[in-house]
């Protein structure tokens, strides 16, 4: 205990917010990212092009969203499975409803963001009120809206309007708009995680909800507020693609599932819940992104994408494991066992 | 060996009438064991000898413990040796105290809940108990000698908390030991239970079992013990034969233990208006508790761990109901409003009180945050500056605010839940335990912090075991036993001894929950409905209900026909949602069972072709079955050996084989054999005979659930895999296994789609995750894992398909397959679970 110094009045001192807990997880995924820049340069120099990066950057920035999305619920001990529906749905959405007619697009998105307000209420209700196992309520509820995805499309898709093209799929300074909407959700997230009340809350109950419990927190409140937030997030996802792409398929959300999952893990986020880092999850979104298309440059078959996510997320839980093994039961159980050893000697 | 001779010796000279006693059975020789350098056991020897009932006493933490975990190879000693019948035992482990006939019935009984009577027994009991005669009548004889009277089949989470200890005695009974160790075995037992036991005891002692009995209740050593050791902390302070202590003489020897900490001085407040008042407060664990306080009073909970104090504690901070009056400041309060205004330090930290993954600074302001805001908006100035000054008067010591809140000592984490509790204003604080873990230095300083809290007009509420805590720190101690207040002490009469003579020498005993007979027997039909395969009655039901109907629409679904074609598709899902069933029978999930599905199918479209040979063909099938085999070993070593979630596990690995498939196929091509299709499609009648297979692979399933080793071991994993590994469940490799045998059904699944989509394509199968895990959720398994059945799936499985079908044959859209198949499983989830809670309310 010796080498803590005592702090009394002098803790003001620290005022300058200190990065030691965001610190490992940004710095392995930025230290990743440089590491795959160089080897990009150097290897497929192409994946680096001012022309290719303007073209994958956006894919990237919507894995990005839904990366945070996802980041919100894992953050509460939660899983969310409805990814997949909630972000077709807002593609078919956007894209059915007005049938390129620009005037319609506003509304289109409202009922968009409607839709996914009522997926959202649903899976928090189902998850933190029932109870139900994360799971199961979130693969019911992407069923509904795979439902409401057929409901309106037919399942075939359908060409984007011009207006959305140019919002979500055209470029401000050169750089993707996209990439602007990404970094607006990243500042929203973080801000309401780091600034507010509800978003201090937030993380403290995603960290212990029994701690939180004790201290009289409004634990379901949060959890459903954490699936809420994230249908948000999945439903600017999708709106995004379907500017992006030019005639989006109706299943536009499958592919998206895992890479949510992966930049979460890769950006340092236990699955167990507990603090969740968003900019390091953008940070992962990127790098993920820039995977693939270093894989295709190199001349990886695009079949193979999904093996390389799949490496990708088990490199993630591997490194961090390491790290994180303060939330498995093994680890848990030993901290508990020196406790009561105290005890009995005390 | 010689002192042991010269003991005997004596033993039989100054005590004729008491039992004959043996030989020493197990001795423990200068045993000391340290946890992080700091002594638990210091130089302990004890024999325990045949026939004899030996009593350990002691205080919380005086080494009961630890002494009976060495004796049961739980832990090992760094000095001393374990003799077991005069051979020196170097290498004791649960394994081998189990062989040598050492057995132990633990405080908290390795009960599995969602196993029934008969099979807790058969899970934890070597087979050749069972040998020769029917398991029942084997079972019922162990049942009848500890005078529990419950049916085999209940199921045990329905036992009340004395049945599950004295079902616990009988498995520790049953295999007639040598040596029987009973921790805490009365604990919530009542009086006949406890005279049931104590003649079971002297029984085996009759027959030379040597009893270690581990207790805090000195009326009960007077009853059934010949010979008792005291400890205290972690030293032999006595031992010799019960009949030649008295009480205080034996109480003597269990109080007294140094502190090394200061006190501060006590309240000299005389306000007698009280400030917090309880009248006649009962709930779950306790009942009848009255007590007040004046303002500047310190008041302690009292009594042997475990006798309501922490559920006083809980209902006090309002986190858990309770009846009768709670007034603070004259007003009275609900258990809600009492969770805001309270302020709980709660006894277990690390679960319930520090938030391991945040800053300790972020720990500390958790339960504030509003306090710190400008404008709504978190002002980091203010935080920081009020964690601070509070940091500052109770001397937390931290290398910094943004430390891991993990990195401190355990004193400091308690001044920082002391600092979260002081910053939220609370009108009162329950400080449960607040010295648990802690060390000395931190100890003085956290009572000087509740005498300041106290004095400055917030009543304090401390639960301890540790008596002589209570003694330095409190104006008044309530002593509880089995939920009651016992004793009030009150100034000169705060005495250590005063304190544990009022909690061992009480008499009461547990009067609520605490008889043997709290199941009722019950009729075969009720037994049934609590059965994990109860759903299969409404799923066939449904099933036929919903084929009539749409009968009546269309005379044409139920023909010849269309049963097949149902029954086929349901049999592919069948076998997938079995594998599944195992997934969630263990409480883990197996999402790549759709895409392996499909892989399999395109491993198969490259052998078992028309123009292949047969050997190609029986080559293909060996392949697919071998490649399953390695993707449920995969899944399994992630998950037990790699820190992974099941989800994450075999979500990668369903991508990862998603993309193996379109490496190997980018286009559906690869027709499978024709002769292959019509063997694996033969009919009978309206009946697909693989489906019969089916059925067959369902009943054998089911068969082996309950009735094999592995059937038990597989649910006793799924439902408490800490109870299962101490009855010596190997659990790393039941969850290997379990994901192993959960591809090879898939494998089997994948047969059958390969006949029905005829050609290798990678974009099939996919979907089967879905729809297996709807199946068996609709089947009835419990997603908590130990409860599921392998014929309500095959059930579930049919009915999805029939509902699909229904779909088409109504000439609905997709968009009603969707919408069914999501409403069904959130329908099944929120009826399996309410039915659930209701049984368990």
């Amino acid at each position: 205990m010796n080498q803590h110094s005592t702090i009394t009045s002098s803790y003001s001192g620290l005022r300058s917010i200190s990065m030691l807990p965001l610190a490992r997880s940004f710095v392995t995924v930025v230290l990743s990212t440089v590491v795959l820049i160089i080897v990009c340069s150097i290897f497929a120099p192409s994946s680096v092009s001012l022309g290719a990066l303007e073209g994958s950057l956006p894919f990237a920035a919507v894995i990005a969203i839904v990366g945070l999305g996802q980041l919100l619920v894992v953050q509460q001990g939660g899983f969310d499975l409805s990814l997949p529906g909630a972000v077709s749905l807002a593609v078919v959405v956007s894209t059915h409803y007005p049938q390129q007619d620009n005037s319609l697009l506003p509304m289109a998105v409202v009922v968009a963001l409607g839709f996914a307000l009522v997926a959202g209420v649903i899976n928090g209700i189902l998850v933190s009120i029932f109870n139900l196992n994360a799971i199961i309520a979130t693969i019911g509820v992407n069923a509904l809206l795979y439902g409401a995805v057929f409901a309106v499309s037919g399942g075939v898709p359908s060409i984007t309007t011009t207006l959305l093209a140019e919002i979500a799929g055209g470029t401000t300074f050169g750089i993707p708009n996209s990439v602007f909407f990404a970094a607006a959700a990243l500042m929203v997230v973080s801000f309401m995680l780091k600034k507010t009340v509800m978003g201090r809350r937030f993380e403290a109950i995603g960290a212990n909800p029994l701690a939180a419990q004790a201290v009289g927190l409004q634990v379901r409140r949060h959890q459903m507020m954490a699936y809420v937030l994230a249908q948000l997030l999945y439903c600017m996802a999708g709106i995004l693609i379907s500017g992006i792409t030019r005639e989006p398929t109706a299943f536009q959300g499958d592919t998206l599932l895992l890479p949510s999952v992966a930049v979460v893990v890769l950006g340092g986020t236990s699955l167990l819940g507990g603090r969740g880092y968003p900019i390091s999850t953008v940070i992962a979104a990127f790098f993920l992104n820039q995977l693939s298309q270093f894989a295709l440059a190199v001349g990886v078959p695009y079949s193979a994408q999904t093996i390389i996510q799949a490496l990708a997320l088990g490199f993630g839980i591997g490194v961090y494991s390491v790290r994180w093994t303060g939330n498995s039961s093994k680890q848990t159980k030993n901290v508990k066992m020196e406790d009561t050893n105290d005890l009995q000697v005390s | 060996m010689k002192i042991v001779a010269a003991k005997k010796l004596i033993v039989k000279a100054n005590d004729a009438d008491a039992p004959v006693s043996g030989d020493v059975t197990i001795a423990l020789t200068n045993i000391s064991k340290f946890y992080s350098g700091v002594p638990a056991l210091r130089d302990v020897s004890v024999e325990f000898y045949a026939g004899e009932v030996h009593a350990i006493l002691g205080e919380n933490g005086a080494g009961k413990s630890t002494l009976m975990n060495v004796m049961s190879g739980t832990i090992f000693p760094e000095l001393g040796d374990v003799t077991f019948e005069g051979k020196r035992v170097t290498n004791m482990s649960p394994e081998i105290a189990a062989s040598l006939g050492i057995s132990i019935s633990f405080q908290h009984p390795a009960i599995l809940e969602d196993l029934s009577v008969l099979e807790n027994l058969q899970v934890a009991l070597p087979a050749a108990l069972f040998a020769g005669q029917s398991a029942q009548a084997v079972a019922q004889k162990m049942l009848d000698a500890v005078g529990l009277h419950i049916p085999l089949r209940t199921r045990a989470d329905e036992l009340t908390v004395a049945e599950k200890h004295l079902l616990e005695i009988a498995k520790a009974l049953a295999i007639n030991p040598k040596v029987l160790i009973l921790d805490e075995p009365t604990a919530s037992l009542d009086q006949d239970a406890t005279d049931m036991l104590f003649g079971r005891i002297r029984d085996v002692v009759k027959r030379g079992t040597s009893v270690v009995y581990i207790t805090h209740r000195l009326a009960e050593i007077r009853q059934i013990a010949q010979r008792v050791t005291v400890l205290r902390d972690g030293r032999k302070r006595g031992t010799g034969l019960v009949k030649d202590f008295s009480d205080a003489e034996i109480l003597a020897m269990i109080v007294g233990r140094t502190l090394g900490s200061a006190f501060p001085p006590k309240s000299k407040n005389t306000a007698t208006e009280s400030a917090f008042s309880v009248v006649q407060l009962g709930g779950k664990g306790f009942s009848g508790v009255s007590f007040d306080m004046t303002r500047g009073q310190i008041i302690g909970v009292a009594g042997v761990a475990g006798n309501g104090q922490s559920e006083l504690m809980r209902a006090l901070a309002g986190l858990q109901s309770s009846t009768g009056t709670i007034k603070l400041d004259g007003l009275n309060l609900k258990s809600k409003e009492l969770l805001q205004e309270a302020a709980f330090m709660p006894s277990d930290r690390h679960s319930e009180g520090l938030a391991s993954g945040l800053s300790v600074r972020e720990n500390a302001s958790f339960a504030a945050l509003e306090k710190f805001t400008t404008n709504g908006i978190m002002s980091q100035k203010k935080e920081l500056s009020g964690v601070a000054a509070t940091f500052g008067s109770l001397a937390v010591k931290t290398a910094s605010l943004e430390a891991p809140i993990l990195s401190l000592s355990g004193g400091n984490q308690q001044k920082v839940v002391m600092t979260r509790a002081l910053l939220s204003d609370p009108r009162i604080i329950i400080a449960d335990e607040p010295t648990q873990g802690v060390d000395v230095g931190a100890r003085a300083e956290i009572y000087r912090i509740l005498r300041e809290v106290s004095d400055k007009g917030t009543p304090v509420i401390v639960n301890s075991s540790d008596a002589a805590e209570l003694e330095g720190l409190c104006d008044k101690v309530i002593v509880l036993s089995r939920g009651r207040v016992v004793d009030t002490l009150i100034g000169a009469d705060v005495k250590e001894a005063h304190i544990v003579a009022a909690a061992v020498n009480a008499h009461g005993h547990a009067d609520e929950g605490g008889t043997a007979n709290g199941v009722k027997a019950t009729g075969g039909w009720r037994h049934f409905l609590q059965s994990d395969n109860a759903p299969a009655v409404p799923l066939s039901l449904v099933i036929i209900l919903l084929g009539l109907f749409v009968f009546s629409q269309n005379t044409n679904f139920l023909s010849v026909f269309n049963i097949y074609n149902i029954l086929m598709l349901a049999t592919a899902l069948g076998f997938i949602a079995m594998g599944q069933t195992v997934a969630l029978l263990m409480g883990g999930i197996d999402l790549s069972v759709g895409p392996l599905v499909g892989f399999l199918v395109v491993v198969a479209s490259f052998f078992i072709n028309d123009d292949k040979s047969v050997a190609t063909i029986a080559m293909g099938f060996a392949l697919m079955f071998a490649l399953a085999f390695a993707v449920g070993a995969i899944n399994g070593i992630l998950i037990r050996f790699a820190n992974f979630t099941a989800i994450a596990a075999t979500l990668a690995v369903y991508v990862a084989l998603q993309g193996m498939s379109f490496l190997l196929r980018d286009q559906p091509d690869g027709y499978i054999n024709a002769r292959v299709v019509e063997l694996v499609t033969w009919q009978w009648g309206p009946l697909p005979v693989a489906f019969i297979i089916l059925v067959i692979f369902a009943v054998v399933g089911e068969y082996l659930l309950r009735q094999s080793k592995l059937g038990w071991q597989l649910r006793a994993t799924g439902s408490d895999e800490e109870s299962a590994r101490r009855i010596g469940v190997w659990t790393d490799g039941t969850f290997v296994g379990g994901y192993i045998l959960s591809s090879l059904l898939t494998a089997c699944g994948a047969i059958m789609l390969m006949t029905q989509i005829g050609v290798g394509d990678p974009r099939q199968g996919v979907n089967y995750t879905l729809a297996s895990i709807t199946a068996v959720v609709l089947g009835g398994t419990s997603l908590r894992g130990g409860r599921g059945t392998f014929i309500g799936t095959v059930l579930g499985a049919v009915l999805l398909t029939e509902v699909l079908n229904t779909v088409t044959f109504l000439g609905l859209t997709q968009t009603y397959q969707y919408i069914f198949q999501g409403l069904l499983i959130i329908a099944a989830a929120l009826i399996y679970s309410t039915v659930r809670r209701s049984a368990e309310a």
